[in-house]
């Protein structure tokens, strides 16, 4: 399968109605399947462990489609790739950050950050220039 | 659980590479994605109505991959058709403006981020649930 067939094939498995079920064979670690029960028991983190465990499941997928089809994208289209800095600067945007008003500041930041730290992402980014305007202030 | 809406120039920066604005739509997908990783399951949505003013067939053949980032349909129901209407009324915007209001209305989705050419307006017809309009 091309990675473009896979994404329609992810996509329409997690699209597709959820009310047929199947029995899994999935072997879990005995410990963890505890801890599932106890927090759903006691803490109320879902409905039931079955709940619990497809919900995760489901955030994990969904979350590796829409990394996967940004990464295909840049194959696709090398040239659409964002900077971190401007990752950074949608974050910013996205979270209320006051580091949203100030571009240059977090380009700044982002680009002494990439020089130490290569594989920095936009939430390392943001403390990093958040830092800064602590110390400058 | 926040959302990210595309409204009809979003969508389009969005599945048009060429569009001034796409890499910067871009940087907001790649933001929600690292939300997700941190625990904040960031969804994006984009209003039917938004979807249909930017052209964006999704049962069109294609190989762009962008268009399989996971994007949900909001559909315009009976519900939000009706919000949507007062608003068309009350602030003389756009189908596809007033369905945005109305799917965020309906849905209560107070903080929704909204990824748009024009702030204000995002404001006007998301009142009075309170919104993060973001210019693209």
């Amino acid at each position: 399968m091309t990675a473009v067939e896979v994404l329609d094939r992810l996509n329409a498995l997690l699209d597709a109605d959820e009310d047929a079920t199947s029995n899994t064979s999935m072997r879990l670690p005995t410990a963890l399947r505890d801890a599932a029960a106890l927090a759903v028991g006691e803490l109320g983190l879902a409905p039931s462990t079955t709940a619990l465990t497809a919900a995760a499941l489901r955030a994990a997928l969904e979350t590796a489609v829409m990394r996967a089809a940004l990464d295909e994208h840049y194959q696709q289209h090398p040239d659409a790739r964002p900077s971190l800095a401007e990752v950074a600067l949608a974050l910013a945007e996205q979270t209320g950050s006051p580091l949203a008003q100030h571009p240059a500041a977090l380009a700044s930041a982002t680009e002494q950050l990439l020089a130490r730290h290569p594989d920095a992402d936009a939430h390392d980014a943001l403390l990093w220039a958040e830092a800064q305007s602590l110390m400058s202030a | 659980m926040s959302v990210v809406v595309l409204d009809n120039e979003a969508v389009q920066a969005l599945v048009d590479p060429q569009h001034a604005k796409h890499s910067r739509v871009l940087a907001h997908l790649e933001s929600a994605v690292a939300r997700r990783k941190r625990g904040d399951l960031a969804r994006v949505v984009v209003p039917c109505a938004a979807r249909v003013e930017a052209g964006w067939d999704r049962s069109a053949p294609t190989r762009s991959a962008i268009k399989r980032f996971r994007v949900t349909d909001v559909a315009l129901d009976s519900r939000q058709g009706n919000v949507a209407a007062d608003i068309v009324n009350r602030e003389r915007v756009s189908v596809a403006d007033a369905h945005v209001g109305a799917a965020v209305t309906v849905n209560d989705w107070r903080g929704a981020v909204i990824l748009t050419s024009d702030p204000q307006d995002m404001r006007r017809v998301c009142s009075p649930i309170p919104v993060t309009p973001i210019r693209v």
